[in-house]
């Protein structure tokens, strides 16, 4: 074979070699995909079962909440009404049967009250400032503690899923600043910016050492519901100085 | 009509690429204007116009032999009159590269497109120095420009791939129904095959003109294929039974 020849099939044969290459180069990376997909599409799978279990676990929650709520309103303002409704109803003075009617009157707009409670519709009649604004006014009812709301947009475009999140993620930071931290004064904050709403949930009670690793599955439960719902939640807080939550939420 | 402009237009390739230009110019026409301001199909159609332009330019310039020696002339080279290899050269291998190079930074995710703009950004100023420093003339044959920039889209399409395994946009659609997956392997593809005819064109011309040939021919066949490639992406949006909506990084 003459020199020039070999060169040509040097030409043909790398030509042809660069050809294979680029064909398996291109049919691995479609198989490639087509695994990465799979595995994409198990991954969605499982966060999607992870968000529903989520969800699930919040309803029964609210539901055992409220059930709980009903007993307490059912023996101390409904079954009280009811026996008073009860005594004037048994005096033969008009006066008396007249305030026994308004009792009466009195006790059945109570239940009805109650009833809308039973199901879970008013999370969606409700914006998630009007629910902060009744649940600090709870706590300041209680005189546990000073509280104030400070907002600078209203968030009610949340689908109820995420909204449903969102509040028991807000009733658990502020009962755990009851339960454990005896604060003086609660402060919520609401900011939204471009790319994020945060909600910044503030006490100066006891506070903690959020450096150390607690033992406690609360805080990691509270992250891993906010995660189900695209955001995030961070926690800092040290000793005598109180705590401060973070929600932030994408827009 | 004089013979040697019929011989000069006849070929097959520039009949075929001038059809699938006249095919891609009614598609986008048809494009809704939301596409057409979109960078995946105005790009497209741009280096589809540019390719089947320069083709043209090129089979004129072997009618009009005197309009080439002229420039030929004024380039410096009496020796080859009727090479028009410093057409081929500007469009193919230097404008066209950067066109490709820009297609392929369109598809990646925000993050890698830096590294297409530096490929750029040391593309041009290599090409000034191997050009007006005579190491490579604008009339001769380039292998060395053409291996940089052959290297660079092969690289770019590397990326591309990349972001096609990686990326949860792209992992959510199917490959084979992409327009991107099909432009990036037919150019990925052009250029492989046609690196060594295409470094080693002179020395194929001289020592086995059949073989330099029929490589040449492999590469137009290529290059014919990449156009009707590219025609069909352009129709894309108006064939949805076909190809998918192309994945966006709301950046384009």
């Amino acid at each position: 074979m003459e020199p020039t020849e070999d060169q040509v099939y040097v030409i043909i044969f790398a030509t042809i070699f660069l050809g294979g290459i680029m064909s398996t180069f291109v049919i691995s990376m479609v198989f490639i995909h087509r695994q990465r997909q799979a595995q994409n599409l198990q991954k969605m799978d499982q966060v999607k079962s992870e968000h529903e279990k989520t969800l699930l676990n919040i309803e029964n929650e609210i539901q055992q909440e409220t059930l709980t709520h009903i007993g307490r309103e059912l023996h101390d303002n409904i079954g009280q009404l009811l026996s008073l409704a009860k005594l004037n109803f048994g005096s033969i003075k008009p006066e008396k049967i007249a305030e026994g009617r308004d009792i009466l009157g009195q006790a059945i707009q109570e239940v009805r009250g109650l009833s809308k409670q039973l199901n879970l519709d008013w999370v969606e009649s409700i914006s998630i400032n009007e629910f902060i604004e009744q649940q600090l006014e709870r706590i300041q009812n209680t005189g546990f503690c000073e509280t104030s709301l400070d907002a600078n947009f209203e968030l009610i475009d949340l689908p109820k899923d995420r909204k449903l999140v969102l509040i028991r993620v807000i009733q658990e930071s502020l009962n755990n600043a009851l339960k454990h931290a005896s604060p003086e004064n609660i402060l919520i904050s609401m900011r939204e910016n471009g790319e994020s709403k945060q909600i910044l949930i503030k006490d100066d009670g006891k506070g903690f050492d959020s450096s150390q690793k607690s033992n406690g599955s609360g805080m990691f439960n509270l992250k891993k519901r906010m995660e189900t719902i695209g955001g995030e939640f961070n926690l800092t807080s040290s000793v005598g100085k109180g705590t401060e939550i973070t929600l932030t939420l994408p827009n | 009509m004089d013979d040697r402009f019929v011989q000069a237009f006849s070929h097959w390739f520039t009949i075929s690429s001038n059809l699938l230009l006249i095919i891609g110019v009614i598609y986008f026409i048809k494009l809704p204007k939301v596409k057409r301001a979109n960078i995946h199909y105005w790009l497209i159609f741009l280096i589809l116009a540019f390719n089947v332009g320069y083709e043209t330019m090129g089979a004129y310039l072997n009618y009009n032999s005197e309009f080439n020696r002229s420039v030929n002339a004024y380039l410096g080279n009496t020796e080859y009159p009727r090479f028009n290899l410093w057409l081929f050269n500007i469009a193919r291998r230097q404008v066209e590269v950067i066109l490709y190079l820009l297609l392929i930074k369109s598809f990646l995710v925000p993050s890698m497109r830096k590294y297409i703009d530096r490929m750029i950004l040391v593309f041009i100023p290599i090409v000034c120095i191997l050009q007006f420093s005579g190491i490579e003339p604008l009339y001769l044959n380039q292998p060395i420009i053409f291996s940089i920039g052959a290297n660079m889209i092969l690289i770019g399409s590397g990326l591309y791939f990349i972001g096609l395994i990686t990326e949860e946009q792209y992992l959510a659609c199917d490959p084979l129904r992409l327009p991107s997956f099909w432009q990036m392997t037919f150019i990925m593809f052009t250029f492989t095959l046609t690196y060594i005819s295409s470094v080693a064109l002179m020395y194929l011309y001289q020592v086995n003109p059949v073989l330099g040939k029929a490589l040449q021919d492999i590469g137009i066949a290529l290059e014919l294929l990449t156009l009707g490639v590219f025609t069909l992406s352009i129709a894309s949006p108006l064939l949805p039974r076909i190809f998918e909506k192309e994945p966006s990084y709301g950046t384009n």
